[in-house]
C-alpha cells in the first residue's frame, strides 16, 4: 500500500517535471498563447506596480542612496554644498516637482531634436536576481508604444522597449550587459559599438584602429535603419578612459552614461524621429564655470600722532 | 480538506507573489537583493511531504514564470522549482532533527536558493537567456545567499506559522 502511494508520488513529480519541459518547448516554439498569458499577468501586475512604486519611493530613495554611499563620496560632498543653498530657496520640495523636472530636460531634448515622444512613469524596476537590467513603464500599446523603440531620459539614451503590452511596456536599459548601440564621436564622427555591462558604465569598440579618441569625447546614438531600434542623435555617455593594447585589432574605451539609472522617474519613448539627423545638436553644454569675484581692499595706515612743538 | 489547503497556500502565494512583484523588486537592494516569494517556496517545501512541496515548486514556478521580470521562457523556473522543492523536502521530510531544528532548516532553504540560482543561470544559458558577466553573476549568487540568510530566519516564524493553518499540522520549530 505504502509502496503504491509512493509510486503515485514519483508519477506526480514526473508528470510535473514533464509538463514544464512541455512550456520551455511551446515558450520556445513562440506559442502564442503563452505570450498571452505573460501579457495578461503583466497587465494584472501593472496596478499594484504602480501603487507600489508610489509607497516604496521613500525607502528606495534611502536604500539607493545608502548603495552609492561609497562611489560617490566627492559628489556627496558637492552636493551637500548644493542642497544647503537649494535647501534656503526650495523648502518643501516634492516628489512630483522632481518628476516635473525630468519631464522638462526630456521635453527639451525631444524638443531640440524634434522627436515625437510619449511620456510615461517607471512603474516597476525589474529584479537583478533575473541578470537582466529592465523597468516597468506605465504607457503601452495604448499610447501609440511599439516594439523596439527608443526610450531617453533628460540626459539621453535610457534603453530600448523590449516587450510592450496593452497599458505598460518593458524596456532594456542600456546597461544590460546584452546591450548594444552602434554609436558615433560627436565632432570626429568616428563610428563604434557600446555594449552595456550590467554597470553604469559601459564598453566602447571602436571598428577604425587608426581613431583617435580621447577622454571627455561624448558619445550620440549612430541611428538604426528606419529609426527602429535607436533613433539617430541622441546623447549615449561620454569616455571615461581609453584603452590603447599594442597590437590591438580595434581600439576600446570604457563610457560613463549620462543617464542616471538609479533615479529613473519619468522617460519618453520616442514615437516618431525627424525626417533629418539631429547630427551633433543634441550634445550636452560643457558646465560654464561661475566666476567669482574677487575683492581687493586697499589698506592706507593712517598718520602716527606727532608730538607737537610749541 | 483538500481544497481548503489549496486555497489557502494558493492564496498565500499569490499575496507573498504580488508583494515580491509590488515592493520588494522595485527597492532596487544592492547584490541582487532578495526574493521572498523563493525563501517561502523553498520553506514551504521543507515543511511539505515531497509531493506536496513538488506540487507547489511547480506552482510557484508558474507565478515567477509569468513575472515581468523573468527573462527565460515559461517553464524555466518551474522545472527548477519542481525539482529543487522535491530534493529539499526529500532530505528533510520525516527527519524530525532537520526540520524541528530552525538553523538547519534556515541552512537549508540558503543552500538550496543558491543552487536555484546557480541552476537558473547554468540551464540560462542552455536555453539562450542574456546573463550578465561571470563577476556580476557571482556577485549576485553570493549576495543573494547573505540576503536570504539574514531575511529568512525573520519569515521562518510566519511561515510555519501559515504552513500550520493550511495543513493543521503542529509543527514545533
Amino acid at each position: 500500500m505504502r509502496n503504491g502511494g509512493e509510486n503515485r508520488g514519483r508519477l506526480l513529480v514526473v508528470i510535473l517535471i514533464v509538463s514544464a519541459l512541455f512550456l520551455i518547448t511551446l515558450d520556445l516554439r513562440g506559442v502564442s498563447v503563452i505570450s498571452g498569458l505573460r501579457s495578461g499577468t503583466h497587465t494584472a501586475l501593472a496596478p499594484f506596480q504602480r501603487a507600489g512604486s508610489v509607497i516604496i519611493l521613500p525607502v528606495k530613495n534611502f536604500v539607493n542612496d545608502v548603495t552609492h554611499l561609497g562611489r560617490t563620496h566627492s559628489q556627496i560632498d558637492d552636493l551637500r554644498k548644493q542642497n544647503q543653498k537649494l535647501r534656503e530657496e526650495l523648502i518643501s520640495r516634492k516628489n512630483q516637482d522632481g518628476q516635473i523636472a525630468q519631464l522638462k530636460s526630456i521635453l527639451d531634448l525631444a524638443g531640440k531634436a524634434t522627436f515625437k515622444v510619449v511620456n510615461a512613469k517607471v512603474i516597476s524596476q525589474g529584479s537583478s536576481l533575473a541578470f537582466t537590467r529592465t523597468i516597468t513603464i506605465d504607457a503601452g500599446t495604448s499610447n501609440g508604444i511599439k516594439k523596439n523603440m527608443t526610450v531617453i531620459s533628460g540626459y539621453g539614451l535610457v534603453g530600448v522597449v523590449k516587450e510592450v503590452f496593452a497599458n505598460s511596456a518593458l524596456v532594456m536599459l542600456a546597461t544590460d550587459p546584452s546591450f548594444k548601440v552602434g554609436v558615433r564621436i560627436a565632432g570626429s564622427q568616428q563610428i563604434g559599438i557600446l555594449a552595456g555591462l550590467g554597470s553604469i558604465n559601459a564598453n566602447l569598440q571602436l571598428l577604425d584602429n587608426q581613431t583617435t579618441i580621447k577622454v571627455g569625447d561624448i558619445l550620440l546614438a549612430r541611428g538604426s535603419i528606419n529609426n527602429q531600434p535607436f533613433v539617430p542623435g541622441v546623447p549615449v555617455g561620454r569616455v571615461t578612459s581609453v584603452s590603447n593594447a599594442a597590437g590591438a585589432v580595434t581600439q576600446s574605451a570604457s563610457v560613463r552614461y549620462f543617464t542616471n539609472f538609479g533615479a529613473l522617474g519619468v522617460v519618453s519613448v520616442v514615437v516618431q524621429a525627424p525626417s533629418a539627423d539631429p547630427r551633433d545638436s543634441l550634445v550636452p553644454a560643457k558646465p560654464v564655470p561661475t566666476p567669482v569675484p574677487t575683492v581687493t581692499i586697499f589698506v592706507t595706515p593712517t598718520p602716527s600722532p606727532s608730538p607737537t612743538t610749541n | 480538506m483538500l481544497i481548503r489547503r489549496f486555497s489557502i497556500t494558493s492564496a498565500i502565494f499569490l499575496i507573498v507573489f504580488i508583494l515580491q512583484e509590488a515592493f520588494v523588486n522595485q527597492l532596487n537592494l544592492p547584490a541582487g537583493g532578495f526574493s521572498i516569494f523563493l525563501i517561502l517556496t523553498l520553506l514551504w517545501s521543507a515543511l511539505s511531504t515531497p509531493v506536496v512541496a513538488a506540487a507547489v515548486g511547480f506552482g510557484a514556478g508558474i507565478l515567477l514564470d509569468l513575472s515581468p521580470s523573468t527573462d527565460g521562457p515559461l517553464g524555466h523556473w518551474t522545472l527548477i522549482l519542481v525539482l529543487l522543492s522535491y530534493g529539499i523536502s526529500f532530505f528533510s521530510y520525516g527527519d524530525e532533527n532537520m526540520r524541528g531544528n530552525p538553523l538547519s532548516l534556515i541552512f537549508m532553504v540558503v543552500m538550496a536558493q543558491f543552487f536555484a540560482l546557480i541552476f537558473y543561470v547554468s540551464s540560462g544559458f542552455l536555453l539562450g537567456v542574456s546573463a550578465t558577466g561571470f563577476v556580476q553573476t557571482m556577485v549576485t549568487l553570493i549576495g543573494s545567499s547573505i540576503w536570504a540568510l539574514v531575511i529568512t530566519p525573520l519569515l521562518l516564524p510566519a511561515v510555519v506559522w501559515l504552513h500550520d493553518l493550511a495543513f493543521d499540522s503542529r509543527l514545533h520549530i
